[in-house]
């Protein structure tokens, strides 16, 4: 009995030093970013570097908080971030319910065109995507730059939503079709609820995506009252220098409601709803 | 589930409802009802102004042209280039654009900009005062409004500690002083040279700047003329430089952002430097002691120095409606009332060559850079080359084969040579 | 929900007669595609079929009179040195990048659903392990400029714990330029896996461990045995995606290197980029970003032919 309570305790403490390790990969250029926000632009480069320096202050936060346009840069990035996730999910769902449950003519070539068009150099795309978007009178608009990040994220969303769907036994399907429904019950009533923890894991990521979006952001909005968060980041690197410090500030403010969105919807990823569940 | 559906379409309503409200927002310049027009202009100076200041001049435009109203629109500056490209290609450009002199040959023959020779024929604009136009095939594409000299800086600190008394003017006298700067020890070294291949400014303001301060050229009768002995001469010094070991570590992408910082906190004794940094060093290391000086020409050199330059430049697109109140504003910006002001609070030098910037309130370095300005000529030959920046980058990649031993000299700049006479035609 | 076990024992029921709905029953799953073809084709395909039109042509975008150039700006790009040295860079990099995700997102997420640790504990380490994915890549790119600068954090930490003698040139030297790319991008990318493969560690029943616990299986053969299969199809999905879109990155390569130096770090996407806005050979550009398109169907169809074998 005490071999196995060491051998436990052994792996708790592997496991523990190995978090703690991975820890600090992930944590110290973070660490570091929080840091320069609150040093002003002349310590950046100090060497020695210090992780806290003699000018410790708020001030670029202040600045950042305090400025109009940039909090409109927020609440744009929020807008058009939101919107996406939802509309993305939306859309990906019922194309991944389409490949997951269906078998149909051009299944295999649409699904690769989906899955390709993601491959073509963005850049190489600006400008007749510049062209079509003007074309359509989306220029400067929120739709525009909506429906530009759909397009983005719809490739991943999809190929996940596919892939989860897929894990998940035709039998459940089944048991409602027996109860009288149809697949569009099927979906909604089943299979979506049981996905919650992959669909808020796409959700998550399609919204960073779009919120830390920037070549089409920047190209396809013009005026200050449509631009995004990189895109304010970017302005702080100027010609002839960087204002670190707001930068850093900036991206920290940036990361959070990110952050927030995890932290909201992290309780799904935790087990319980679907172990054991349904399945036989 | 019946609920979550529910709460799904909610969020759905939620977004169609923000989609529909934010439908077509964001104006572009035009004509209103009223008769006034709107100007865009699209610029990253007000960024690098202090706040407010850039604002200011452009209300006093309006207030004196009551019928014109200006919209500054901004861009981060690293982007703005292909910003603008993309914006010609749609025919979606801002009316008026700054510019930089390295793009105006590949904008014109874009057919982006305009020809402002006609404008100024158009609105009876004498160009007499201005100090220099950017011209293609004889007409005039932009006009440098600022423009920001490259003179050499020296930490006077670490030129004392390394024991050297007077501020080198020849190369010789730069190579023994950079020696001793690293010599002293505590990873501080003499020079910095950034040949960032992202944006290779480096070739133009931290190597070219050799050659023509030594009133030499890299082309001749406009055509490329990289196997010249001058160039040759420039390339072996740049070499010794760093086969002495006095240029800061981290050399091949070091961007011009990082030279000023280490300059800044005191890592490198001597660099080539933009003036407009001045305020900028002194405000995040104000205990540097610091001087300008022009650029060390080769020993016996004793004509007229060659000082490189950056401009903030304007331009008219070719595709507005409203080219006559846009030439207007390039006008008001030139005047030489405006464009003092405008190069003293930038801390550059004005583009009319009448105006005279007040240096009554600036840093006594000014007046002693206006002073080496005045003395030598402005010197940057990549302004109103065809694809600017791909020469410097081709010319920088051949450089850094030699920095790091894969190649001689005279195969670098042979094949220099060989690319950049495909470009120039 | 009814119950499973219910459905299979009841008496077989006499079939109702088929529906007559079976040409409206084969438009279905297009019902449910439509949204996605229609954005997709309006908003992707038109610009995609304009990019391989130029490639056809010459003077394209930045003078008015394009011609017909048949395949020249394709033998322009496979003939260039510089193509082909930033394919193989792109090669490198991304099957790098990719199998480094994976193992990492993989190793963190197994840790983070482990048994033996509080809940509390594993939802502060979760948050840690995420911070990477919540910057913009400028922002990372900037600040490991910052830290790998010969002067800065990185070599100022190794030195003080006696590992190197003196700052070592990490971005600027043609050797390690690569890898320490490469090692940027493996930290700013592995919580997608980790993220995803977790989801779906959620999702694999206890069942099926308890059931192999009980056959004697050790904790490596129940991950070999149970875990793996199970993840398998999110694993796949995972590798084509961050292969097809490690090879687009481009904003992380551009402010750390530009390429260089001596084009080491050259990858497509820098290349292309160079090609469209410094040489302004927006053809030439258009011909290397199909060929790039055409290398990824490649493994985009064998993606969707493993989709099939299910």
């Amino acid at each position: 009995m005490t071999t196995v309570k060491t051998r436990r305790t052994l792996a708790k403490a592997g496991v523990l030093t190995g978090l703690v390790l991975g820890g600090l990969f992930a944590g110290l250029p973070v660490l570091w970013m929080l840091s320069t926000s609150f040093k002003s632009n002349g310590e950046v480069f100090r060497n020695p570097p210090k992780l806290i320096t003699e000018s410790f202050s708020l001030d670029a936060y202040r600045e950042i908080l305090g400025n109009g346009a940039q909090l409109r840069f927020f609440l744009n990035s929020y807008i058009v971030a939101g919107a996406v996730t939802v509309l993305t999910l939306l859309v990906a769902v019922l194309a991944g319910y389409a490949f997951s449950r269906f078998n149909f003519p051009l299944q295999r070539t649409i699904n690769a065109v989906i899955v390709s068009v993601q491959a073509v150099p963005p850049i190489t795309l600006v400008i007749p995507y510049f062209g079509l978007v003007v074309a359509l009178g989306l220029y400067n608009t929120y739709p525009g730059l909506i429906l530009t990040h759909m397009v983005f994220t719809l490739p991943y969303a999809i190929i996940m939503t596919t892939a989860y769907l897929n894990t998940l036994p035709r039998e459940l399907d089944e048991s409602v079709k027996v109860d009288g429904g149809n697949s569009w019950t099927a979906l909604w009533r089943i299979l979506v609820p049981i996905s919650v923890p992959g669909l808020i894991a796409v959700g998550v990521y399609t919204f960073m995506i779009s919120w830390n979006e920037y070549l089409f952001a920047l190209t396809l909005t013009r005026t200050d009252d449509m631009r995004t968060v990189p895109i304010g980041i970017q302005l702080l690197m100027g010609q002839h220098s960087y204002e670190w410090n707001q930068m850093m500030a900036m991206s920290i403010l940036g990361s959070v409601p990110v952050l927030v969105l995890f932290l909201l919807f992290q309780r799904r990823f935790i087990g319980g709803l679907t172990a054991g569940a349904v399945k036989a | 589930m019946a609920l979550r559906t529910t709460g799904l379409k909610r969020i759905l309503a939620a977004a169609t409802v923000a989609l529909l409200a934010a439908c077509g927002s964001g104006g572009s310049g035009g004509t209103s009802s009223d008769g006034t027009v709107t100007l865009e202009f699209a610029q990253w100076w007000g960024a690098e102004l202090p706040a407010g200041d850039f604002d200011k001049i452009i209300s006093d435009f309006t207030a004196q042209n009551p019928t014109i109203k200006v919209k500054l629109l901004s861009a981060p500056y690293a982007s703005t280039k292909q910003q603008l490209v993309t914006g010609a290609a749609s025919k979606t450009l801002p009316d008026v654009v700054g510019l930089d002199g390295a793009w105006v040959s590949d904008f014109a023959k874009q057919g982006a900009i305009a020809d402002l020779s006609k404008l100024m024929t158009e609105a009876g604009y004498n160009p007499g005062e201005l100090a220099s136009q950017v011209q293609i095939g004889g007409k005039t594409y932009m006009i440098p409004v600022v423009n920001f000299v490259y003179p050499l800086f020296v930490n006077k600190d670490l030129l004392a500690k390394a024991g050297v008394k007077d501020v080198p003017a020849t190369r010789t006298q730069f190579l023994d002083a950079a020696k001793k700067i690293s010599a002293a020890g505590g990873d501080v070294k003499g020079w910095a040279l950034p040949l960032d291949t992202a944006v290779p400014n480096g070739v133009q303001n931290d190597v070219m700047s050799w050659l023509w301060a030594s009133g030499g050229s890299m082309l001749q009768d406009g055509k490329p003329n990289l196997t010249s002995a001058p160039v040759k001469s420039t390339v072996e010094y740049v070499k010794s430089l760093n086969d002495a070991g006095v240029i800061a570590p981290g050399s091949l992408t070091m961007k011009e952002q990082d030279k000023v910082e280490k300059f800044t906190t005191g890592q490198v004794g001597m660099v080539i430097d933009s003036l407009a940094h001045i305020n900028l060093i002194k405000k995040n290391n104000p205990k540097l002691d610091f001087t300008v000086a022009a650029l060390p020409a080769e020993d016996g050199f004793t004509g007229k120095r060659g000082i490189p330059y950056a401009s903030w430049g304007i331009g008219v697109s070719n595709s507005t409606e409203h080219k006559a109140e846009a030439f207007k504003l390039v006008q008001y910006l030139m005047s030489k009332a405006t464009n003092a002001q405008l190069s003293t609070i930038a801390n550059g030098f004005p583009g009319n060559k009448t105006a005279e910037p007040d240096f009554s309130k600036s840093d006594p370095l000014f007046k002693a850079a206006f002073d080496i300005y005045q003395q030598g000529y402005p010197a940057n030959e990549f302004v109103g080359l065809p694809k600017s920046e791909d020469l410097m980058r081709s010319f920088d990649e051949q450089l850094q084969l030699v920095l790091t031993g894969k190649a001689t000299v005279d195969d670098a700049l042979a094949k220099s040579q060989e690319s950049w006479a495909s470009v120039i035609e | 929900m009814t119950s499973l076990m219910a459905s299979k024992t009841a008496a077989p029921v006499e079939q109702p007669p088929p529906p007559r709905r079976t040409m409206a029953r084969r438009l279905v799953p297009y019902g449910y595609l439509s949204p996605t073809i229609v954005l997709i084709v309006v908003l992707m395909v038109i610009p995609i079929v304009m990019v391989i039109s130029y490639s056809f042509r010459d003077n394209v975008i930045v003078q008015e009179n394009s011609v017909f150039a048949g395949l020249a700006n394709y033998t322009k790009v496979l003939t260039d040195p510089d193509f082909l040295a930033a394919l193989q860079n792109t090669a490198v990099f991304i099957s790098v990048s990719t199998v480094a995700h994976l193992l990492l997102g993989l190793a963190f997420a197994m840790m983070l659903n482990t048994q033996l640790l509080s809940g509390v504990t594993k939802a502060v380490f979760r948050i840690v392990y995420i911070l990477p994915w919540l910057f913009t890549i400028a922002v990372i790119a900037v600040i490991w400029r910052l830290l790998l600068d010969p002067a800065g954090v990185v070599n100022y930490v190794l030195h003080t714990l006696g590992l190197i003698q003196e700052g070592v040139n990490w971005l600027g030297d043609p050797g390690k330029a690569l890898w320490v790319v490469t090692f940027i991008n493996i930290w700013s990318g592995y919580p997608f896996f980790m993220i995803s493969l977790l989801a779906g560690l959620q999702g694999i029943p206890a069942d099926l461990y308890e059931a192999a616990a009980v056959d004697g299986a050790n904790p490596l053969r129940r991950f070999l045995h149970v875990t793996l299969p199970q993840l398998r199809p999110v694993i796949l999905s995972m590798a084509v995606l961050d292969l097809i879109w490690t090879s687009q990155q481009f904003a992380l390569i551009w402010m750390t290197t530009g390429g260089g130096p001596l084009n080491t770090t050259e990858m497509l996407s820098t290349y292309t980029y160079k090609q469209a806005f410094s040489e302004y050979e927006f053809a030439t550009a258009s011909a290397a970003a199909v060929i790039v398109l055409l290398l990824t169907m490649i493994l985009a169809f064998f993606y969707v032919r493993q989709q099939r074998e299910r």
